[in-house]
């Protein structure tokens, strides 16, 4: 066994306490903020997927600006269009010589199919602002298939983490499961809080696609932690007798080290690719996974064993005394 | 060595197979790429349907299914979801409100005579209806007008000529959708079994007659139905996405192939191979199953791109561990693979666990996504371990390691963890490491 220590997760458990906890601040309060302050009370903006609503989105043949917008906004208004919400989606226009340099998205209220004025109202207001716009695409949910829809994620969500705790405590030892959980729950509060900021300062809103990426980012976090945790557990198999429960963490933690941050980098080359050359329909649910994929490589070398030893330290120390 | 070299073979042509299926099999491309409409479609309880009956649903899908078909375009589909819903797919439609207006009209017909009571007089149901139709013709009057003629079936010829005989000297009202269209007296009992619709007093217009016919033709909603999700993309934004995507997708597959070589040397281009190998028999599963291939099916697809090489990851740095611990080559690479299984068939386990999950609860869109990465996670558990322990053994043999470079390793690298540990050489050799 090799005596190489490069990380020490044991000995510095309190800064990767207090580095989590700085991570995972900055998002918490922003969503403690946005639930207080914003008419939905919710943490994040969600999009029509979840309120029900139309989205219209129209290419742009040329880089608009956000003074653009209000003009549009009140155009809108002006029409009878109730509480439109506009947005622009940045386009990467590096790779194809398309004609289209932003898609500018229009969020209103249900539009019902027996109602043909209203979508063409929006689509004249947005001619009558750039010539050469073109609707492209049109998205709409009822009220309440989106009060389903909200309904059927968080169960989606709540059946993963259940499904994982099971196969961990199969697997494993059910305390190796509760910390698996921890760190899944640390990089998923993470990823939201990282959107609530995003959402809060530049209106982007959650979609299906994100609870997906939230799903995907949980899969991911378990798989990262589980290769250090196999090798805790081959090791405890070998060593138990000979050290400590804390030396076992830190010496697994290191020789799985170059195996946790390829793996997870092999992904995020992938991911990273898509985000800035793939299409523009995808990116916020790529930007999701990135996110997920770097906290949760943090999160199985720092926090995961770090916990997991924390756990056992405690567990034995009353014996010791 | 005869049956990995048989192994080998067997790859092969599985790999031929595949790139043979590939060129045959056209690629199921989702409406998000093609561009088209989907729209789902929700029955509605009325104040006389208190529930919706698995046979209300098949009549209903049956008369929307008739009713995309007269929309001429080709390739629709109509698909049930949960217990009331109807899932439309039409390619490439010119006029989407036209079409959306037309799918959810209810196309109900309803003859009916009329009655005095005290309040006055009343239109009451007759019991004749759309369904008792044999089919509907658009024609011109003598007049020169736009009109609907109908033709009964047998039954319904029994009923509208009892019907007319009741009603002689009387008129006989029209409805159309809960709409008086018309209502001529009748003037002597009608045998035949024809009628026709004349437009009232100001007659129909071209469109609105023959949408009846069409309506009429393609039969009645048995319970109302509304549209209550739509997602519609236009064919240059899904053409542009096809592109962007196959880009994103090829310089992923380039980087991450770099990486694997320049990290582990020899064997990272054996799991670039294999990497080849997996995109080739993933693709060809796609296209057998076949998987219509979404936006977000293809960002699984890229995903699982960078996972594949996950397991020859854990496999290879273990290898190289074993080989620092002075293993022989031929045992370090069996250690290499079986004592990184377990993390790899743990780890893949939780990835398929969620995705069942987003499989059963989620949209069509999330399904997609969840069924290529489910797909990709399985059949890199093939390549990254079944053809890449082949192809090191048949490359590597049983022989010494002679040049450690090819693995990234130094020469004084080899065997010097083992002095480090308690393991004795002589165990180390025969794959105890303590």
């Amino acid at each position: 066994m090799e005596n190489k220590i490069k990380i020490h997760v044991v000995k510095y458990r309190w800064l990767w306490m207090c580095l989590s906890a700085f991570i995972l601040l900055p998002g918490i309060i922003t969503m403690i903020y946005a639930s207080v302050t914003s008419p939905s009370h919710l943490p994040l903006k969600v999009g029509i997927d979840y309120t029900g609503g139309t989205v219209l989105q129209y290419t742009i043949d040329k880089k608009v600006e956000n003074s653009a917008l209000t003009t549009i906004r009140a155009e809108l208004i002006k029409n009878g269009i109730d509480n439109p919400s506009l947005q622009i989606i940045n386009v990467n226009d590096n790779i194809t010589n398309s004609a289209t340099k932003d898609i500018i998205a229009v969020r209103t209220k249900f539009i019902a199919e027996d109602d043909t004025t209203t979508a063409n109202k929006i689509t004249s207001v947005m001619k009558s602002s750039y010539a050469n716009s073109e609707l492209v695409s049109t998205t709409s949910v009822g009220p309440t298939l989106g009060k389903e829809l909200f309904k059927n994620s968080l169960i989606a969500l709540s059946l993963a983490c259940l499904g994982i705790v099971v196969y961990l405590s199969f697997r494993f030892q059910f305390d190796f499961a509760i910390a698996a959980i921890l760190a899944l729950i640390h990089d998923v509060l993470f990823v939201v809080g990282a959107f609530a900021i995003l959402c809060y300062f530049l209106n982007v809103q959650i979609d299906g696609l994100f609870i997906t990426a939230l799903l995907t980012v949980i899969g991911f976090s378990v798989h990262d932690t589980i290769v250090v945790f196999d090798r805790i557990r081959e090791n405890l198999r070998y060593y138990a007798k000979k050290m400590s429960f804390g030396e076992i963490v830190d010496a697994s933690v290191n020789q799985t080290l170059a195996r946790s941050i390829n793996t997870s980098l092999t992904t995020l080359i992938t991911l990273l690719a898509l985000y800035f050359f793939g299409g523009v329909t995808t990116k916020d649910f790529v930007l999701a996974m990135i996110l997920g994929i770097a906290i949760g490589t943090y999160s199985s070398i720092f926090f995961a064993s770090m916990l997991i030893d924390f756990w056992r330290d405690k567990k034995n120390q009353p014996k010791r005394a | 060595m005869k049956n990995k070299i048989l192994l080998f073979w067997i790859i092969v042509a599985l790999v031929i197979f595949s790139i043979a299926m590939i060129v045959i099999k056209p690629t199921k491309l989702g409406l998000d790429l093609v561009g088209g409409s989907r729209l789902v479609l929700e029955a509605q309880t009325t104040p006389t349907i208190a529930k919706i009956t698995p046979e209300m649903m098949d009549s209903l899908q049956f008369a929307i299914e008739n009713r995309v078909n007269k929309l001429g375009v080709a390739e629709t589909v109509v698909q049930r979801q949960g217990e009331k819903r109807l899932v439309v797919e039409i390619p490439a439609v010119k006029d989407l409100n036209q079409a959306k207006k037309f799918l959810g009209e209810t196309a109900e017909l309803a003859f009916k005579k009329e009655v005095q009571d005290k309040n006055g007089v009343k239109w009451v149901d007759t019991g004749l209806t759309g369904n008792d139709l044999n089919r509907a013709n658009l024609s011109t009057s003598s007049s020169g007008q736009w009109v609907v003629d109908l033709e009964f079936n047998d039954k319904g010829t029994k009923k509208f000529a009892e019907l007319t005989q009741q009603l002689v000297g009387k008129p006989m009202a029209i409805f159309f959708n809960g709409e008086l269209t018309s209502a001529p007296v009748i003037r002597e009992a009608i045998i035949g079994g024809r009628a026709q619709i004349s437009g009232g007093d100001n007659g129909f217009a071209y469109e609105e007659a023959k949408e009846m016919v069409d309506l009429l033709n393609a039969g009645a909603l048995p319970v109302p139905a509304k549209i209550i999700e739509e997602n519609t993309v236009g064919a240059t934004l899904g053409a542009d996405s096809i592109e962007k995507s196959k880009f994103a997708g090829l310089i992923g597959l380039g980087l991450v192939m770099i990486f694997m070589i320049a990290y582990y040397r020899l064997p990272g281009l054996i799991a670039d191979i294999a990497l080849v190998i997996y995109s080739i028999i993933l693709f060809m599963l796609f296209k057998m199953i076949p998987v219509t291939l979404t936006l977000a099916g293809i960002a699984g697809f890229i995903l699982s791109i960078g996972m594949a090489v996950d397991a020859n990851i854990l496999i290879f740095e273990r290898t190289k561990e074993e080989l620092r611990a002075g293993r022989t080559l031929f045992t370090a690479i069996n250690a290499g693979f079986d004592r990184a299984f377990t993390s790899i068939f743990d780890s893949n386990m939780t990835t398929i666990i969620t995705c069942i999950i987003l499989y059963c609860l989620g949209t069509s869109i999330v399904k997609g996504f969840a069924l290529t990465l489910a797909l990709g996670v399985v059949v890199s558990m093939f390549s990254a371990i079944t053809v890449t322990k082949n192809f090191m053994h048949l490359i590597f043999g049983t022989g010494e390691l002679k040049y450690p470079a090819l693995f990234g390793l130094k020469k004084d690298e080899i065997g010097r963890a083992y002095t480090a540990s308690e393991t004795k050489r002589e165990k180390a050799k025969f794959g105890v490491l303590d």
